[in-house]
Protein backbone atom coordinates (compact mmCIF):
# COMPACT_ATOMS: atom_id res chain seq x y z
CA UNK A 1 0.00 0.00 0.00
CA UNK A 2 2.92 2.11 1.31
CA UNK A 3 4.90 1.06 -2.28
CA UNK A 4 1.94 2.05 -4.64
CA UNK A 5 1.47 5.52 -2.67
CA UNK A 6 5.10 6.46 -3.66
CA UNK A 7 4.73 5.80 -7.17
CA UNK A 8 1.78 7.80 -7.07
CA UNK A 9 3.36 10.58 -5.60
CA UNK A 10 6.08 10.22 -7.99
CA UNK A 11 3.68 9.88 -10.95
CA UNK A 12 2.11 13.28 -9.68
CA UNK A 13 5.42 14.82 -9.50
CA UNK A 14 7.44 13.61 -12.50
CA UNK A 15 4.09 13.62 -15.40
CA UNK A 16 3.85 17.74 -15.14
CA UNK A 17 8.08 18.18 -14.44
CA UNK A 18 8.77 16.13 -17.07
CA UNK A 19 6.19 17.30 -19.82
CA UNK A 20 7.10 20.99 -18.49
CA UNK A 21 10.78 19.95 -19.18
CA UNK A 22 10.04 18.54 -22.85
CA UNK A 23 7.28 21.29 -23.46
CA UNK A 24 11.07 23.71 -22.57
CA UNK A 25 13.30 21.84 -24.69
CA UNK A 26 10.76 21.69 -28.13
CA UNK A 27 10.90 25.22 -28.06
CA UNK A 28 14.81 25.16 -27.91
CA UNK A 29 14.87 22.62 -30.56
CA UNK A 30 12.06 24.53 -32.68
CA UNK A 31 14.42 27.76 -32.35
CA UNK A 32 17.40 25.87 -33.55
CA UNK A 33 15.74 24.04 -36.73
CA UNK A 34 14.22 27.26 -37.72
CA UNK A 35 17.70 28.97 -37.67
CA UNK A 36 18.99 26.27 -39.81
CA UNK A 37 15.79 25.41 -41.99
CA UNK A 38 15.45 25.96 -46.03
CA UNK A 39 12.54 26.29 -47.70
CA UNK A 40 10.82 22.97 -47.03
CA UNK A 41 7.78 23.58 -49.20
CA UNK A 42 7.42 20.08 -51.63
CA UNK A 43 5.05 18.52 -53.33
CA UNK A 44 6.48 14.68 -53.08
CA UNK A 45 4.27 13.30 -55.76
CA UNK A 46 3.62 15.52 -58.75
CA UNK A 47 1.62 13.15 -61.24
CA UNK A 48 -2.15 13.91 -60.14
CA UNK A 49 -3.04 10.48 -62.20
CA UNK A 50 -0.60 8.70 -59.93
CA UNK A 51 -1.99 10.17 -56.73
CA UNK A 52 -5.67 9.64 -58.02
CA UNK A 53 -4.37 5.80 -59.01
CA UNK A 54 -3.17 5.30 -55.44
CA UNK A 55 -6.28 6.79 -53.95
CA UNK A 56 -8.23 3.83 -54.77
CA UNK A 57 -11.86 4.98 -54.28
CA UNK A 58 -11.41 8.09 -52.39
CA UNK A 59 -10.36 10.35 -54.68
CA UNK A 60 -12.78 12.88 -53.71
CA UNK A 61 -11.59 13.43 -50.32
CA UNK A 62 -8.08 13.62 -51.50
CA UNK A 63 -8.80 16.29 -53.78
CA UNK A 64 -10.54 18.26 -51.11
CA UNK A 65 -7.18 17.73 -48.90
CA UNK A 66 -5.09 18.78 -51.74
CA UNK A 67 -7.25 21.81 -52.44
CA UNK A 68 -6.84 22.32 -48.58
CA UNK A 69 -3.28 22.09 -48.58
CA UNK A 70 -2.98 25.23 -52.06
CA UNK A 71 -5.00 27.12 -49.75
CA UNK A 72 -2.89 26.86 -46.66
CA UNK A 73 0.05 27.18 -49.02
CA UNK A 74 -0.66 30.18 -50.85
CA UNK A 75 -2.37 31.56 -47.40
CA UNK A 76 0.99 31.46 -45.88
CA UNK A 77 3.03 32.45 -48.80
CA UNK A 78 0.65 35.44 -49.21
CA UNK A 79 0.82 36.21 -45.05
CA UNK A 80 4.44 36.47 -45.35
CA UNK A 81 4.92 38.24 -48.36
CA UNK A 82 6.79 35.59 -50.51
CA UNK A 83 6.45 35.75 -54.15
CA UNK A 84 7.74 32.20 -54.83
CA UNK A 85 5.02 30.38 -55.64
CA UNK A 86 6.18 27.77 -57.77
CA UNK A 87 4.48 24.64 -56.19
CA UNK A 88 1.32 26.17 -56.53
CA UNK A 89 0.85 24.73 -59.75
CA UNK A 90 1.68 21.14 -59.00
CA UNK A 91 -0.66 20.85 -56.06
CA UNK A 92 -3.37 22.65 -58.87
CA UNK A 93 -2.42 20.03 -61.46
CA UNK A 94 -3.08 17.43 -58.26
CA UNK A 95 -6.27 18.46 -57.15
CA UNK A 96 -8.10 18.62 -60.16
CA UNK A 97 -7.11 15.80 -61.46
CA UNK A 98 -7.94 13.97 -58.32
CA UNK A 99 -11.77 15.81 -58.59
CA UNK A 100 -12.18 17.38 -62.25
CA UNK A 101 -15.33 18.69 -61.22
CA UNK A 102 -14.22 21.02 -58.24
CA UNK A 103 -15.40 24.00 -59.56
CA UNK A 104 -13.66 26.23 -56.63
CA UNK A 105 -10.46 25.06 -57.36
CA UNK A 106 -9.61 26.09 -61.01
CA UNK A 107 -11.57 29.60 -59.79
CA UNK A 108 -9.65 30.63 -56.83
CA UNK A 109 -6.85 28.49 -58.20
CA UNK A 110 -6.59 30.57 -61.27
CA UNK A 111 -6.84 33.99 -59.22
CA UNK A 112 -4.09 32.64 -57.14
CA UNK A 113 -2.00 31.75 -60.02
CA UNK A 114 -2.79 35.13 -62.69
CA UNK A 115 -2.07 37.80 -60.17
CA UNK A 116 1.61 39.39 -59.70
CA UNK A 117 3.60 38.63 -57.00
CA UNK A 118 3.47 38.87 -53.65
CA UNK A 119 -0.59 38.53 -54.27
CA UNK A 120 -0.47 35.30 -56.40
CA UNK A 121 2.12 33.36 -58.47
CA UNK A 122 2.02 36.22 -61.86
CA UNK A 123 1.30 33.39 -64.25
CA UNK A 124 -1.36 34.50 -66.04
CA UNK A 125 -0.67 31.60 -68.53
CA UNK A 126 -0.82 29.14 -66.65
CA UNK A 127 -4.55 30.55 -65.05
CA UNK A 128 -5.88 30.35 -68.71
CA UNK A 129 -4.48 26.44 -68.71
CA UNK A 130 -6.18 25.35 -65.79
CA UNK A 131 -9.52 27.83 -66.23
CA UNK A 132 -9.27 25.80 -69.89
CA UNK A 133 -9.20 22.22 -68.03
CA UNK A 134 -12.20 23.26 -65.57
CA UNK A 135 -14.22 24.19 -68.91
CA UNK A 136 -12.92 20.90 -70.33
CA UNK A 137 -14.50 19.14 -67.22
CA UNK A 138 -17.46 21.15 -66.57
CA UNK A 139 -18.38 22.96 -70.10
CA UNK A 140 -22.13 24.34 -68.60
CA UNK A 141 -20.50 26.53 -65.63
CA UNK A 142 -20.36 29.78 -67.01
CA UNK A 143 -18.77 30.80 -64.14
CA UNK A 144 -15.28 29.38 -65.62
CA UNK A 145 -15.47 31.65 -68.88
CA UNK A 146 -15.70 34.72 -66.39
CA UNK A 147 -12.64 34.30 -64.61
CA UNK A 148 -11.00 33.12 -68.39
CA UNK A 149 -12.42 36.68 -69.48
CA UNK A 150 -10.90 38.07 -65.77
CA UNK A 151 -7.53 36.94 -66.62
CA UNK A 152 -7.49 37.71 -70.10
CA UNK A 153 -8.83 41.49 -69.12
CA UNK A 154 -6.84 42.26 -66.44
CA UNK A 155 -3.55 40.00 -66.66
CA UNK A 156 -3.03 39.35 -69.89
CA UNK A 157 -4.56 42.90 -71.49
CA UNK A 158 -5.78 40.64 -74.51
CA UNK A 159 -9.05 42.54 -74.61
CA UNK A 160 -10.20 40.56 -77.78
CA UNK A 161 -9.80 37.35 -76.24
CA UNK A 162 -11.64 38.46 -72.98
CA UNK A 163 -14.24 39.58 -74.95
CA UNK A 164 -14.72 35.94 -76.38
CA UNK A 165 -14.26 34.40 -73.22
CA UNK A 166 -17.46 36.43 -71.93
CA UNK A 167 -19.44 35.71 -74.89
CA UNK A 168 -18.86 31.93 -74.94
CA UNK A 169 -19.79 31.78 -71.40
CA UNK A 170 -23.43 33.93 -71.90
CA UNK A 171 -24.46 31.42 -74.10
CA UNK A 172 -24.35 28.98 -70.96
CA UNK A 173 -26.99 27.98 -69.33
CA UNK A 174 -27.96 29.84 -66.68
CA UNK A 175 -25.34 32.55 -67.46
CA UNK A 176 -26.15 36.19 -66.24
CA UNK A 177 -26.90 38.61 -69.08
CA UNK A 178 -24.34 41.00 -68.18
CA UNK A 179 -21.72 38.45 -69.37
CA UNK A 180 -23.08 39.23 -73.18
CA UNK A 181 -23.03 43.16 -72.03
CA UNK A 182 -19.35 42.41 -70.81
CA UNK A 183 -18.53 41.55 -74.07
CA UNK A 184 -19.69 43.59 -76.26
CA UNK A 185 -18.45 46.17 -73.82
CA UNK A 186 -14.53 44.89 -73.70
CA UNK A 187 -14.65 44.87 -77.70
CA UNK A 188 -15.71 47.94 -77.83
CA UNK A 189 -13.46 49.78 -75.45
CA UNK A 190 -10.81 47.49 -74.52
CA UNK A 191 -9.99 48.21 -70.25
CA UNK A 192 -12.26 50.97 -68.81
CA UNK A 193 -12.70 52.32 -65.51
CA UNK A 194 -16.27 50.89 -64.92
CA UNK A 195 -15.38 47.57 -66.29
CA UNK A 196 -12.75 46.90 -64.28
CA UNK A 197 -14.60 47.81 -61.43
CA UNK A 198 -17.86 45.71 -62.81
CA UNK A 199 -15.42 42.61 -62.79
CA UNK A 200 -13.82 43.63 -59.26
CA UNK A 201 -17.28 44.37 -57.52
CA UNK A 202 -18.40 40.52 -59.07
CA UNK A 203 -15.21 39.13 -57.14
CA UNK A 204 -16.14 40.72 -54.01
CA UNK A 205 -19.78 39.96 -53.89
CA UNK A 206 -19.76 36.41 -54.93
CA UNK A 207 -16.58 35.08 -52.43
CA UNK A 208 -16.96 34.61 -49.29
CA UNK A 209 -13.69 33.90 -48.96
CA UNK A 210 -11.93 37.07 -46.38
CA UNK A 211 -8.78 37.33 -48.41
CA UNK A 212 -10.21 37.32 -51.77
CA UNK A 213 -12.67 39.74 -50.61
CA UNK A 214 -9.92 41.83 -49.26
CA UNK A 215 -7.64 41.16 -51.98
CA UNK A 216 -11.23 42.38 -54.34
CA UNK A 217 -11.82 45.78 -51.70
CA UNK A 218 -8.33 46.79 -52.14
CA UNK A 219 -8.42 46.43 -55.95
CA UNK A 220 -11.72 48.96 -55.92
CA UNK A 221 -10.20 51.40 -53.60
CA UNK A 222 -7.38 51.14 -56.02
CA UNK A 223 -9.42 51.72 -58.90
CA UNK A 224 -11.66 54.23 -57.49
CA UNK A 225 -8.51 56.55 -56.43
CA UNK A 226 -7.03 55.98 -59.62
CA UNK A 227 -10.26 57.09 -61.29
CA UNK A 228 -10.53 60.24 -58.93
CA UNK A 229 -6.75 61.27 -59.52
CA UNK A 230 -7.98 61.28 -63.67
CA UNK A 231 -10.68 63.31 -62.73
CA UNK A 232 -8.47 65.89 -60.21
CA UNK A 233 -6.09 66.02 -63.11
CA UNK A 234 -8.46 67.18 -65.32
CA UNK A 235 -10.24 69.87 -62.61
CA UNK A 236 -6.10 71.20 -62.30
CA UNK A 237 -6.06 71.40 -66.35
CA UNK A 238 -8.66 73.77 -66.04
CA UNK A 239 -7.55 75.68 -63.12
CA UNK A 240 -4.24 75.87 -65.20
CA UNK A 241 -5.95 77.35 -68.04
CA UNK A 242 -8.38 79.79 -66.05
CA UNK A 243 -5.07 80.91 -63.49
CA UNK A 244 -2.05 80.46 -65.56
CA UNK A 245 -0.44 77.66 -63.19
CA UNK A 246 -1.20 74.46 -61.87
CA UNK A 247 -2.89 74.18 -58.01
CA UNK A 248 -0.10 73.65 -55.42
CA UNK A 249 -2.83 71.98 -53.12
CA UNK A 250 -6.54 71.15 -53.42
CA UNK A 251 -7.25 73.53 -51.38
CA UNK A 252 -6.72 75.77 -54.69
CA UNK A 253 -9.34 73.93 -56.21
CA UNK A 254 -11.70 74.70 -53.42
CA UNK A 255 -10.95 78.24 -53.02
CA UNK A 256 -11.29 78.48 -57.84
CA UNK A 257 -15.07 76.89 -56.88
CA UNK A 258 -13.24 73.65 -59.28
CA UNK A 259 -14.51 70.91 -55.85
CA UNK A 260 -16.79 72.04 -52.92
CA UNK A 261 -14.22 70.53 -50.35
CA UNK A 262 -11.04 68.86 -50.71
CA UNK A 263 -11.74 65.20 -51.47
CA UNK A 264 -10.35 61.77 -49.71
CA UNK A 265 -9.57 58.34 -51.61
CA UNK A 266 -11.64 55.69 -50.03
CA UNK A 267 -9.44 55.06 -46.99
CA UNK A 268 -10.25 58.50 -45.80
CA UNK A 269 -7.17 60.25 -46.30
CA UNK A 270 -7.18 63.21 -48.90
CA UNK A 271 -5.56 63.29 -52.05
CA UNK A 272 -2.76 65.78 -52.53
CA UNK A 273 -0.79 67.58 -55.65
CA UNK A 274 2.62 65.73 -56.31
CA UNK A 275 5.28 67.63 -57.50
CA UNK A 276 4.83 67.58 -61.05
CA UNK A 277 1.40 69.05 -60.82
CA UNK A 278 -0.48 66.40 -61.18
CA UNK A 279 -2.73 64.28 -58.36
CA UNK A 280 -1.94 61.68 -55.84
CA UNK A 281 -2.46 59.45 -53.01
CA UNK A 282 -1.59 60.56 -49.71
CA UNK A 283 1.98 59.46 -48.44
CA UNK A 284 -0.27 58.48 -45.11
CA UNK A 285 -2.59 56.15 -47.28
CA UNK A 286 -2.84 52.94 -46.99
CA UNK A 287 -3.31 52.58 -50.60
CA UNK A 288 0.18 54.58 -51.35
CA UNK A 289 1.84 51.13 -50.65
CA UNK A 290 -0.86 48.86 -52.53
CA UNK A 291 -0.18 51.08 -55.67
CA UNK A 292 3.42 51.36 -55.53
CA UNK A 293 3.40 47.33 -55.26
CA UNK A 294 1.71 47.33 -57.58
CA UNK A 295 3.22 49.49 -60.07
CA UNK A 296 6.81 47.83 -59.30
CA UNK A 297 5.41 44.51 -59.73
CA UNK A 298 3.53 45.28 -63.34
CA UNK A 299 7.28 46.76 -64.42
CA UNK A 300 8.62 43.62 -62.94
CA UNK A 301 6.74 40.64 -64.13
CA UNK A 302 7.10 39.75 -67.69
CA UNK A 303 3.37 39.34 -69.73
CA UNK B 1 -35.57 -20.00 -43.70
CA UNK B 2 -36.35 -19.62 -39.89
CA UNK B 3 -33.49 -21.28 -39.09
CA UNK B 4 -30.95 -18.68 -40.98
CA UNK B 5 -32.84 -15.73 -39.26
CA UNK B 6 -32.35 -17.21 -36.21
CA UNK B 7 -28.47 -17.14 -37.06
CA UNK B 8 -29.14 -13.93 -38.26
CA UNK B 9 -30.17 -11.85 -35.48
CA UNK B 10 -27.99 -14.44 -32.71
CA UNK B 11 -24.67 -12.94 -35.47
CA UNK B 12 -26.35 -9.12 -34.87
CA UNK B 13 -26.45 -9.27 -31.21
CA UNK B 14 -23.14 -10.76 -30.60
CA UNK B 15 -21.81 -7.72 -32.95
CA UNK B 16 -23.75 -5.43 -30.75
CA UNK B 17 -22.52 -7.07 -27.66
CA UNK B 18 -18.42 -7.03 -29.46
CA UNK B 19 -19.18 -3.08 -29.24
CA UNK B 20 -18.73 -2.50 -32.95
CA UNK B 21 -21.34 -0.08 -33.32
CA UNK B 22 -18.67 2.39 -31.23
CA UNK B 23 -17.30 3.02 -34.16
CA UNK B 24 -19.79 5.18 -34.54
CA UNK B 25 -18.48 7.57 -31.51
CA UNK B 26 -15.54 7.90 -33.66
CA UNK B 27 -17.59 8.65 -36.86
CA UNK B 28 -19.64 11.33 -34.63
CA UNK B 29 -16.43 13.09 -33.56
CA UNK B 30 -14.71 12.85 -36.97
CA UNK B 31 -17.41 14.46 -38.73
CA UNK B 32 -18.12 17.12 -35.67
CA UNK B 33 -14.40 18.64 -36.30
CA UNK B 34 -14.70 17.85 -39.67
CA UNK B 35 -17.57 20.53 -39.60
CA UNK B 36 -16.18 23.27 -37.83
CA UNK B 37 -12.50 23.06 -38.96
CA UNK B 38 -12.85 22.98 -42.75
CA UNK B 39 -14.67 26.22 -43.20
CA UNK B 40 -11.71 27.66 -41.44
CA UNK B 41 -8.87 26.16 -43.44
CA UNK B 42 -9.57 25.50 -46.74
CA UNK B 43 -11.98 28.10 -49.21
CA UNK B 44 -15.45 27.10 -50.99
CA UNK B 45 -15.66 23.24 -49.81
CA UNK B 46 -16.93 23.33 -46.64
CA UNK B 47 -19.95 21.14 -48.28
CA UNK B 48 -18.24 18.98 -50.85
CA UNK B 49 -15.81 18.03 -47.85
CA UNK B 50 -18.29 16.94 -45.61
CA UNK B 51 -19.91 15.04 -48.41
CA UNK B 52 -16.83 13.07 -49.18
CA UNK B 53 -15.40 13.08 -45.80
CA UNK B 54 -18.77 11.08 -44.30
CA UNK B 55 -18.76 8.71 -47.43
CA UNK B 56 -15.43 8.10 -47.29
CA UNK B 57 -15.71 7.09 -43.43
CA UNK B 58 -18.27 5.43 -43.59
CA UNK B 59 -17.17 3.61 -46.17
CA UNK B 60 -13.69 2.86 -44.45
CA UNK B 61 -15.17 1.97 -41.31
CA UNK B 62 -17.57 -0.30 -42.88
CA UNK B 63 -14.36 -1.81 -44.89
CA UNK B 64 -12.67 -2.59 -41.92
CA UNK B 65 -15.90 -3.88 -40.33
CA UNK B 66 -16.74 -6.15 -43.21
CA UNK B 67 -13.35 -7.91 -43.44
CA UNK B 68 -12.24 -8.49 -39.92
CA UNK B 69 -14.80 -9.64 -38.29
CA UNK B 70 -16.50 -11.19 -42.13
CA UNK B 71 -13.30 -13.31 -41.64
CA UNK B 72 -13.96 -13.92 -37.94
CA UNK B 73 -17.33 -14.98 -38.66
CA UNK B 74 -16.44 -18.77 -38.99
CA UNK B 75 -12.66 -19.28 -37.60
CA UNK B 76 -14.07 -17.70 -34.57
CA UNK B 77 -17.08 -20.13 -33.92
CA UNK B 78 -14.71 -23.24 -35.22
CA UNK B 79 -11.82 -21.79 -32.75
CA UNK B 80 -14.32 -21.35 -29.63
CA UNK B 81 -15.65 -24.77 -30.97
CA UNK B 82 -19.21 -23.00 -30.34
CA UNK B 83 -19.81 -24.07 -33.94
CA UNK B 84 -20.19 -27.95 -33.11
CA UNK B 85 -22.32 -27.37 -30.77
CA UNK B 86 -24.66 -25.14 -33.26
CA UNK B 87 -24.06 -27.96 -35.93
CA UNK B 88 -25.23 -30.74 -33.78
CA UNK B 89 -28.82 -29.08 -33.79
CA UNK B 90 -30.89 -28.77 -36.51
CA UNK B 91 -29.18 -26.57 -38.72
CA UNK B 92 -27.33 -27.38 -42.32
CA UNK B 93 -24.13 -25.76 -42.68
CA UNK B 94 -25.47 -23.54 -45.83
CA UNK B 95 -27.86 -22.01 -43.39
CA UNK B 96 -25.33 -21.54 -40.65
CA UNK B 97 -23.33 -19.35 -43.31
CA UNK B 98 -26.21 -17.50 -44.86
CA UNK B 99 -27.23 -16.40 -41.14
CA UNK B 100 -23.87 -15.49 -40.55
CA UNK B 101 -23.60 -13.19 -43.67
CA UNK B 102 -27.25 -12.14 -43.58
CA UNK B 103 -26.36 -11.26 -39.23
CA UNK B 104 -23.10 -9.38 -40.57
CA UNK B 105 -24.78 -7.83 -43.42
CA UNK B 106 -27.78 -6.48 -41.14
CA UNK B 107 -24.95 -5.12 -38.70
CA UNK B 108 -23.77 -2.84 -41.03
CA UNK B 109 -27.46 -1.97 -42.51
CA UNK B 110 -27.42 -0.55 -38.99
CA UNK B 111 -23.90 1.36 -38.73
CA UNK B 112 -23.99 3.18 -42.28
CA UNK B 113 -27.69 4.17 -41.49
CA UNK B 114 -26.81 4.74 -38.14
CA UNK B 115 -23.58 7.14 -39.69
CA UNK B 116 -25.47 8.32 -42.67
CA UNK B 117 -27.85 9.90 -40.46
CA UNK B 118 -24.64 11.51 -38.68
CA UNK B 119 -23.91 12.81 -42.56
CA UNK B 120 -27.13 14.35 -43.07
CA UNK B 121 -27.15 16.07 -39.27
CA UNK B 122 -23.82 17.70 -40.27
CA UNK B 123 -24.96 18.56 -43.86
CA UNK B 124 -27.74 20.32 -42.04
CA UNK B 125 -25.62 22.02 -40.10
CA UNK B 126 -23.14 23.35 -42.24
CA UNK B 127 -25.73 23.92 -45.23
CA UNK B 128 -28.84 24.83 -42.81
CA UNK B 129 -31.38 23.50 -44.99
CA UNK B 130 -30.89 20.23 -47.28
CA UNK B 131 -32.32 19.90 -50.74
CA UNK B 132 -33.53 17.41 -53.00
CA UNK B 133 -30.20 16.63 -54.98
CA UNK B 134 -28.50 15.80 -51.32
CA UNK B 135 -30.61 12.53 -52.03
CA UNK B 136 -28.23 11.59 -54.06
CA UNK B 137 -25.75 10.92 -51.26
CA UNK B 138 -28.46 8.35 -50.05
CA UNK B 139 -27.78 6.47 -52.98
CA UNK B 140 -23.65 6.63 -52.22
CA UNK B 141 -24.69 5.49 -48.89
CA UNK B 142 -26.71 2.46 -50.32
CA UNK B 143 -23.75 1.52 -53.15
CA UNK B 144 -21.37 1.42 -50.10
CA UNK B 145 -23.93 -0.93 -48.09
CA UNK B 146 -23.80 -3.33 -51.03
CA UNK B 147 -20.01 -3.04 -51.88
CA UNK B 148 -19.84 -4.35 -48.19
CA UNK B 149 -22.35 -7.07 -48.72
CA UNK B 150 -19.98 -8.28 -51.14
CA UNK B 151 -16.94 -8.05 -49.43
CA UNK B 152 -18.66 -9.89 -46.38
CA UNK B 153 -19.25 -12.58 -49.14
CA UNK B 154 -15.95 -12.66 -49.95
CA UNK B 155 -14.91 -12.57 -46.74
CA UNK B 156 -16.57 -15.56 -45.83
CA UNK B 157 -15.53 -17.45 -48.97
CA UNK B 158 -12.21 -17.19 -48.35
CA UNK B 159 -12.24 -18.02 -44.16
CA UNK B 160 -13.67 -21.12 -45.23
CA UNK B 161 -11.26 -22.58 -46.98
CA UNK B 162 -8.23 -20.99 -45.45
CA UNK B 163 -6.69 -19.45 -42.09
CA UNK B 164 -8.20 -16.15 -41.15
CA UNK B 165 -4.64 -14.05 -41.36
CA UNK B 166 -4.97 -14.99 -45.61
CA UNK B 167 -8.32 -15.17 -45.50
CA UNK B 168 -7.85 -11.08 -44.50
CA UNK B 169 -5.06 -10.69 -47.11
CA UNK B 170 -7.19 -12.23 -50.03
CA UNK B 171 -10.33 -10.53 -49.30
CA UNK B 172 -8.25 -7.24 -48.99
CA UNK B 173 -6.13 -7.72 -51.78
CA UNK B 174 -9.40 -8.61 -54.00
CA UNK B 175 -11.03 -5.89 -53.24
CA UNK B 176 -8.18 -3.67 -54.31
CA UNK B 177 -8.09 -5.36 -57.37
CA UNK B 178 -11.70 -5.17 -57.94
CA UNK B 179 -10.80 -0.97 -57.92
CA UNK B 180 -8.66 -1.09 -60.73
CA UNK B 181 -11.00 -3.88 -63.08
CA UNK B 182 -11.76 -1.10 -65.61
CA UNK B 183 -7.36 -0.49 -65.97
CA UNK B 184 -7.80 -4.24 -67.09
CA UNK B 185 -10.16 -3.87 -69.44
CA UNK B 186 -8.10 -0.48 -71.17
CA UNK B 187 -4.77 -2.50 -71.23
CA UNK B 188 -3.34 -2.10 -74.68
CA UNK B 189 -4.29 -5.13 -76.53
CA UNK B 190 -2.34 -4.23 -79.25
CA UNK B 191 0.88 -5.76 -77.44
CA UNK B 192 -0.20 -8.73 -76.18
CA UNK B 193 -1.15 -12.01 -77.57
CA UNK B 194 -4.63 -12.93 -78.69
CA UNK B 195 -4.57 -15.26 -75.87
CA UNK B 196 -2.99 -12.74 -73.42
CA UNK B 197 -5.77 -10.52 -74.20
CA UNK B 198 -8.74 -12.89 -74.38
CA UNK B 199 -7.56 -14.23 -70.98
CA UNK B 200 -7.20 -10.19 -69.53
CA UNK B 201 -10.82 -9.50 -70.69
CA UNK B 202 -12.13 -12.70 -69.66
CA UNK B 203 -10.42 -12.06 -65.63
CA UNK B 204 -11.90 -8.49 -65.76
CA UNK B 205 -15.33 -9.69 -65.81
CA UNK B 206 -14.65 -12.25 -63.35
CA UNK B 207 -13.67 -10.49 -60.86
CA UNK B 208 -16.17 -8.02 -58.48
CA UNK B 209 -15.86 -4.47 -60.01
CA UNK B 210 -16.06 -2.31 -57.22
CA UNK B 211 -15.45 0.59 -59.13
CA UNK B 212 -19.44 0.22 -60.03
CA UNK B 213 -19.91 1.41 -56.80
CA UNK B 214 -18.16 4.78 -57.00
CA UNK B 215 -20.64 7.38 -57.00
CA UNK B 216 -18.71 9.33 -53.84
CA UNK B 217 -17.55 12.31 -56.46
CA UNK B 218 -21.12 12.46 -57.98
CA UNK B 219 -22.41 13.16 -54.36
CA UNK B 220 -19.74 15.42 -53.28
CA UNK B 221 -20.87 17.79 -56.39
CA UNK B 222 -24.05 17.27 -56.24
CA UNK B 223 -24.95 15.21 -59.66
CA UNK B 224 -28.32 12.89 -59.99
CA UNK B 225 -27.04 9.03 -60.44
CA UNK B 226 -29.48 7.21 -62.80
CA UNK B 227 -32.19 5.25 -61.36
CA UNK B 228 -31.14 1.73 -64.07
CA UNK B 229 -27.11 2.11 -62.20
CA UNK B 230 -29.21 1.78 -58.92
CA UNK B 231 -30.81 -1.36 -59.56
CA UNK B 232 -28.19 -2.60 -62.16
CA UNK B 233 -25.82 -2.38 -59.03
CA UNK B 234 -28.71 -4.20 -56.91
CA UNK B 235 -28.91 -7.05 -59.20
CA UNK B 236 -25.16 -7.06 -59.65
CA UNK B 237 -24.53 -7.74 -55.67
CA UNK B 238 -26.89 -9.86 -55.47
CA UNK B 239 -25.65 -12.01 -58.53
CA UNK B 240 -22.23 -11.73 -56.94
CA UNK B 241 -22.97 -12.82 -53.55
CA UNK B 242 -25.18 -15.60 -54.69
CA UNK B 243 -22.34 -16.91 -56.40
CA UNK B 244 -19.60 -16.69 -54.23
CA UNK B 245 -21.75 -17.91 -51.23
CA UNK B 246 -22.63 -20.90 -53.09
CA UNK B 247 -18.93 -21.65 -53.43
CA UNK B 248 -18.89 -20.43 -50.23
CA UNK B 249 -21.28 -23.19 -48.61
CA UNK B 250 -20.20 -25.89 -51.15
CA UNK B 251 -16.41 -25.94 -49.43
CA UNK B 252 -17.75 -25.33 -46.09
CA UNK B 253 -20.03 -28.23 -46.39
CA UNK B 254 -17.32 -30.71 -47.38
CA UNK B 255 -15.00 -29.03 -44.65
CA UNK B 256 -13.51 -31.56 -42.28
CA UNK B 257 -14.40 -29.83 -38.65
CA UNK B 258 -13.00 -32.43 -36.71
Amino acid sequence: MKSQRAVALLLVLILPLGFAGIWRLQHGIDSQLAAVSQERDDVLLRSGKLVKWMSLEYSPLLADIYWTRVVQYYGNKHVRRQANLEMLWPLLDVTTTLDPNLVVAYRFGAMFLSQAPPAGAGRPDQAVELIRRGIQANPDYWRLYEDLGFVYYFDLKDYQKASEAFLEGSKKPDALVWMKVMAAKIAAEGESFSTSMFLWNDIYESSSDPLIKKNALQRLELLKAQEDCKQLNALADEYAKRNGRRPARMSDLVQAGLLRGVPADPEGFAYVFGEDGKAEINLDSPLLEQQLLLERLNKAVPR
Amino acid sequence: MKRVGIVALNTFREAVRDRVLYNLVFFALLMMLAAVVVGQISIGIEESVIVSLGLSAISVIGLLISVFIGVALVSKEMEKRTLYALLAKPVRRWEFLLGKFGGLVLTLAVNTAAMAAGLFLVMLYVKHSLQREDAVVLVAVYFIWLKLALIVALALMFSCFTTPLLAILFTAGLYIVGLYVQELRNLPVDVMSPATAAFTKWLSYLLPNFENFNVMAMAAHGRAVPGTLILQNTLYVVIYCAIVLTGAAAVFSRKNLK
